[in-house]
């Protein structure tokens, strides 16, 4: 396999509500490895990206190459069986069932007796310990109903689990809006920690600090196109800050600040 | 609160239909006369299999999240179709088979089949051009019976092949074939809810669809499987009610789904979706049939019954919501 081709490629992704153009044409690309923070104003399309990327929407129009190959997931069931894990913004557990039920959600350990599948209840148990100890994440009972947890314990076996399954390409929608300080420095030491096994990371934030502290390539979206695609080391928070909200000109490229103006060089 | 009081309260409060199924029949033993016998015992076993059996279907979609209110009129066709088939008087035809007790087999096949068969319309209707289950299942309470009516022309199947009411007549240990056929119902579907990936994703669904399926759980043919089966779980309480009367009428079953209905929120199903377990849907079926051969001993007239069935859907409902609000209390 080549690995100097992109983990993923977005090829001029259009998405339309009805009148509503969402994603104008959005192309950029993730490598192996990188962690890219997508960032935007609200309604800019992130969330309507990423949903795309992970199948739970189709683009209108547009094209995605995984691995070098095209692809498009018509399901999430498809995104995961491709390697794309996917935490959502709004958190994606089943609160009525425990922590061990909702950390192997739809890939549940069986053994097959007579061709009928049994849940290997113990097994799974002990998988999800040991991934919650390495996380150094507590949690009183795994058997616990997940609605008898806070949101930051709810938040914690969100990442645990995307840690755990890594695939080749992890999708993060702001996946820290209900964790403490100390909880987030953990979250944001477990995204370095997966992306240094190989695997692509985008995550969504409207955290300026986050961003500048995770990711090796910003990329804004304004108004459903790419505003901004820039390297950490190239860019400023104030700078990214003017991609945003529209303060320069639609591209890429370093951006410093003098004397509160922002300036362009390239692009 | 300490753990173990928690605990011990979530234990009981899961479990609340047990003690309240001892309770009634220990408050009935000591206060009605000739209720303390193993006949009587034997007898609400029998008489819960029918609604019992169609509880199971029920459950299973209330459980996921949706509504089944067609259960009633679907046992009525499969208990037509297998009057008309296998009796021999009335309306029936009188179909024989050689050897006879290859009967048994190929009626029950065929009352499945039927329940499925609804069951797979329901299922089209709600999951893939999403229509809502109740209006969906309503329809299908009316129109189902109406199919029953029409196929029988208002009139009854009587004598049913004497090969099949081995299954009605036949007991092992006070208790007839046909209870235990209820109860081997209620242990493997308890099994496949507990035990299975199948059943932990349809309490899922129940509990969170969006999460189940950005999980990559295939919600749509889960959900439709669920249609499927409590349509012929149906077909085979319709099949055993056949037995049970030898026979089917037009208006076979009529209130069954109202019971049904009742030993299913008894039984600590919430309406909500994505709680319960279907021991304590059968322990509901019990609870009732203990109070009707109660009402029966003491003499009271049917309406009563009637009444009192509607009252405890009513107080079912209610104990569903305090029993939401005192969980809500505990986390």
């Amino acid at each position: 396999m080549n690995t100097a081709e992109p983990l993923l490629q977005l090829q001029n992704i259009t998405k339309n509500f009805g009148a509503i153009e969402a994603l104008r044409g959005i192309s950029f690309s993730i490598d192996r490895g990188e962690v890219v923070a997508l960032l935007g104003d609200n309604g800019a399309g992130k969330s309507t990206l990423v949903k795309i990327i992970a199948g739970g929407l189709e683009p209108t129009s547009g094209r995605m190459l995984f691995e070098g190959r095209e692809f498009l997931a018509k399901s999430p069931a498809e995104a995961k069986a491709a390697g794309i894990e996917t935490v959502y913004q709004d958190l994606s557990l089943c609160t009525n069932v425990d922590v061990v039920a909702n950390f192997f959600m739809g890939r549940e350990i069986v053994k097959h007796y007579f061709g009928v599948p049994i849940l290997q209840e113990r097994e799974m148990e002990a998988v999800v310990a040991r991934a919650m100890a390495n996380a150094g994440t507590r949690i009183p009972s795994l058997r616990t109903k997940v609605e008898h947890l806070s949101g930051g314990q709810r938040q914690a076996i969100e990442l645990n689990r995307f840690v755990h399954w890594g695939g080749k390409l992890v999708l993060l929608d702001e996946p820290f809006a209900a964790l403490g300080v100390e909880q987030t420095r953990r979250g944001l030491e477990m995204i370095k920690q997966v992306a240094a096994q190989g695997i692509g990371v985008v995550i969504i934030t409207h955290i300026m600090q986050q961003a500048f502290q995770v990711a090796d390539r910003i990329v804004v979206i304004r108004q459903g196109v790419v505003a901004g695609d820039v390297r950490r080391e190239d860019t400023s928070p104030d700078a990214v800050v003017a991609m945003i909200t529209g303060g320069t000109l639609a591209g890429a490229g370093p951006a410093q600040v003098e004397n509160g103006a922002v300036t362009m060089s390239g692009g | 609160m300490t753990p173990r009081n928690r605990a011990m309260l979530e234990f009981v409060l899961d479990n609340l239909v047990w003690f309240m199924l001892l309770a009634v029949l220990i408050i009935f033993s000591v206060s009605v006369p000739n209720y303390f016998q193993v006949g009587i015992f034997a007898n609400i076993v029998e008489q819960s299999s029918f609604v019992g059996v169609m509880a199971i279907g029920l459950a299973l979609v209330i459980i996921a999240g949706h509504m089944d209110l067609s259960v009633e009129s679907v046992a009525a066709l499969s208990a037509m179709v297998t009057g008309i088939l296998f009796c021999g008087a009335g309306i029936g035809m009188g179909i024989v088979l050689d050897p006879p007790w290859l009967m048994i087999p190929v009626s029950l096949l065929i009352a499945l089949a039927a329940g499925a068969a609804i069951g797979t319309i329901n299922g089209f209707l709600i999951v893939k051009v999403k229509m809502n289950a109740f209006i969906v299942t309503l329809a299908a309470f009316i129109w189902v019976r109406g199919l029953v009516v029409a196929l029988s022309g208002g009139r009854s199947a009587q004598d049913l092949a004497p090969a099949i009411r081995v299954i009605g007549i036949q007991r092992i240990g006070y208790i007839p074939l046909v209870a235990w056929i209820a109860i081997a119902c209620f242990v493997i579907f308890s099994l496949i809810m507990a035990k299975t990936p199948f059943g932990r994703h349809l309490l899922m669904i129940g509990g969170n669809q969006a999460a189940a399926f950005r999980a990559g759980i295939k919600v749509d043919k889960i959900l439709i499987i669920a249609f499927v089966l409590a349509g012929a779980i149906a077909g085979l309480s319709g099949w055993l009610l056949a037995i049970r009367t030898s026979g089917a009428t037009a208006n076979l079953g009529v209130g069954m789904l109202f019971n049904a209905f009742a030993a299913v929120v008894i039984g600590g199903v919430s309406l909500k979706g994505g709680v319960g377990a279907l021991p304590g849907v059968y322990a509901g079926v019990l609870l009732l049939s203990a109070i009707n051969t109660a009402i029966n001993l003491m003499g009271l007239p049917p309406h009563f019954t009637q009444m009192i069935h509607g009252g405890l859907v009513l107080a079912a409902v209610l104990l569903d919501t305090f029993k939401h609000s005192i969980r809500q209390k505990l986390a």
